[in-house]
């Protein structure tokens, strides 16, 4: 193991939470978010012997991870569930007693308008609240810091307005 | 951008922030991912771990005679890769077990603990985010809580002099630690049900171990049930009674703490509000997530123990981080209802304190420092309290 490679238990411990979180604001069911997830951390863990950390953050590492398989997922099943958020206004369905009481419900409202956000607006906010730096949200999604700093403001700004509508 | 548009932005990104904190995942999956991401590797690279594992905790203690090393090296190979199939993770013989103790950290580092979950009261439920809404749980004490949005003035006196505050941060307990604190209390296992970590007797007590729970939040709890018909004559007092039945039990809370005694229909309950100490500030209580003071409570009926229920010990790792002023404070406390319609009431908030508020992040919490605002208002003849928290800790 390298000297500056964290163990990759570490990751996993540290991560975990955060990655599912990310993916769970932009699927519809806590089952999808819970694939992909484990998906992202297979895949992060046969890649780990190839990850140096000199090159990038664990964190950011891990996110383009994350990022690729909800696109993945988004390109599997993107056309259904898109019909379907727009048709039911609600990108996440109701679902197992059980499951909900293992997630905090009176989040979930404000996911649902993250979720309903154009592509690169939810990318932004869900990066940036899943704790990375604007830098590194600007290099997953292949722009300027400063470019990041605006989307992200863009976005939140609209996360309101959807809330605000919603109210009205 | 005006200010108001500033302070609501900053109060979205705090609920945001709030909303992908606690969005985790349902508790089992971490060791069932876990798991089946070690029975897919291939069998060389588990016994590769274990052998590297082993060799650096011998390593680490070099007065271990090499003859008594291989044996145990030979040894937990084997027990490595049998654990290792099923493995519950952080434990087993693997590299992973010097990092499970809970030692990863510089707990003396301001900031160790990295990013916080931020505390927070009971939310407002998603159906009822549009018009008011009191609540009245149980623990309220027959206070109207109201959760629903309002619009918020602040007409009191906050000072706080100190500019940081020590978070606290525990692991998880599992069985085995419900376990040996039931066999410190000389109790043994008498089996486990859904939801709790054992269950144990006692010469005339029964006990009961449980771990975190999101909701209603809690951190890992025990409760101690005696057998009536054996229980010693009521003390002079309550709170003498309740003392001297914890003590018999070597269940006396060992943190700072304040006694209360409230009567609840026939039950007379004495609560030993936990407090946390901060430099420069002095004691803070522990409030729930209704933003109410608690601790250990035991509950007497007729002058006699009917139960007493309070945190289960754990060991905590302590950091210190830095806090925002009081200004700050309230200026987070007015901006956290951004969105209230114009029918909200409005709320005059008229007392804060700094308190200590449960976090919950999976596999460990924190005890975190925060503000806690609270007026009252009257609607149709009922009156109503209205509590804010706010994270004291500042940007992270």
């Amino acid at each position: 193991m390298l000297a500056d490679r964290p163990p990759f238990e570490d990751l996993y411990r540290d991560f975990l939470g955060r990655i599912y979180a990310y993916v769970r604001a932009q699927v519809a069911t806590s089952a999808d978010a819970e694939d992909i997830t484990a998906q992202v951390f297979m895949n992060a863990y046969q890649a780990y012997g190839r990850f140096e950390a000199r090159n990038t953050t664990p964190a950011a590492w891990l996110f383009r991870i994350a990022r690729n398989a909800t696109l993945d997922h988004f390109r599997a099943h993107g056309r259904r569930e898109k019909l379907r958020r727009t048709i039911e206004h609600q990108p996440m369905s109701a679902e197992d007693p059980s499951n909900m009481a293992e997630e905090r419900i009176q989040y979930r409202a404000l996911l649902a308008h993250v979720a309903r956000l154009p592509e690169r607006q939810r990318d932004a906010i869900s990066l940036r609240h899943s704790g990375l730096s604007f830098e590194e949200v600007g290099v997953l999604m292949s722009c300027t810091e400063d470019a990041a700093k605006m989307l992200y403001h863009r976005a939140l700004k609209a996360v309101r307005q959807s809330v605000e509508d919603e109210m009205a | 951008m005006s200010d108001n548009d500033d302070l609501e932005l900053q109060a979205l990104q705090r609920q945001l922030d709030d909303a992908f904190q606690t969005t985790r995942p349902r508790a089992a999956f971490e060791d069932e991912l876990w798991s089946k991401m070690q029975a897919g590797r291939p069998l060389w690279t588990r016994i590769q771990d274990v052998i590297t594992g082993l060799i650096d905790s011998i390593r680490e203690a070099p007065a271990v005679p090499a003859a008594a090393a291989a044996v145990v090296l030979i040894v937990a190979i084997g027990i490595g890769i049998v654990s290792q199939t099923g493995l519950h993770f952080g434990g087993g013989a693997s590299t992973t077990s010097s990092q499970a103790g809970g030692a990863q950290y510089n707990a003396s580092a301001p900031g160790a603990f990295g990013r916080l979950p931020a505390p927070a009261l009971q939310p407002v439920p998603v159906e009822d985010a549009g018009g008011p809404k009191a609540a009245a749980p149980a623990q309220q004490s027959g206070t109207n809580l109201y959760l629903g949005p309002a619009r918020l003035q602040w007409v009191g006196q906050l000072s706080v002099d100190a500019n940081s505050a020590p978070v606290f941060r525990f692991e998880e307990p599992t069985s085995q630690d419900a376990d040996r604190f039931a066999t410190a209390m000389r109790a043994s296992p008498a089996g486990k049900t859904q939801g709790t970590l054992g269950q144990y007797t006692g010469d005339g007590f029964v006990l009961a171990v449980s771990g975190s729970t999101r909701q209603p939040l809690a951190e890992p709890t025990f409760s101690l049930t005696p057998d009536r018909s054996r229980l010693p004559a009521p003390g002079p007092t309550d709170t003498d009674t309740a003392t001297t039945f914890l003590t018999t039990h070597s269940a006396v809370p060992a943190w700072p703490n304040v006694v209360a005694v409230e009567q609840i229909a026939d039950v007379t309950r004495v609560s030993y509000l936990r407090q946390f100490s901060v430099p420069g500030y002095g004691f803070a209580y522990l409030v729930n997530q209704w933003g109410v003071r608690y601790g250990l409570a035991v509950d007497l009926r007729g002058g006699q123990p009917l139960q007493a229920t309070g945190p289960l010990p754990v060991n905590l790792a302590t950091a210190n981080y830095s806090i925002i002023s009081p200004d700050q404070a309230v200026r987070n406390a007015l901006g956290s209802s951004p969105s209230a319609p114009a029918s909200a009431p409005t709320i005059r908030l008229n007392s804060a304190e700094l308190v200590y508020a449960l976090a919950y992040a999976g596999d460990h919490s924190f005890y975190e420092p925060a503000f806690l605002f609270s007026g009252t208002f009257t609607q149709n003849g009922t009156t109503f309290v209205k509590r804010v928290l706010v994270p004291a800790v500042g940007p992270q």
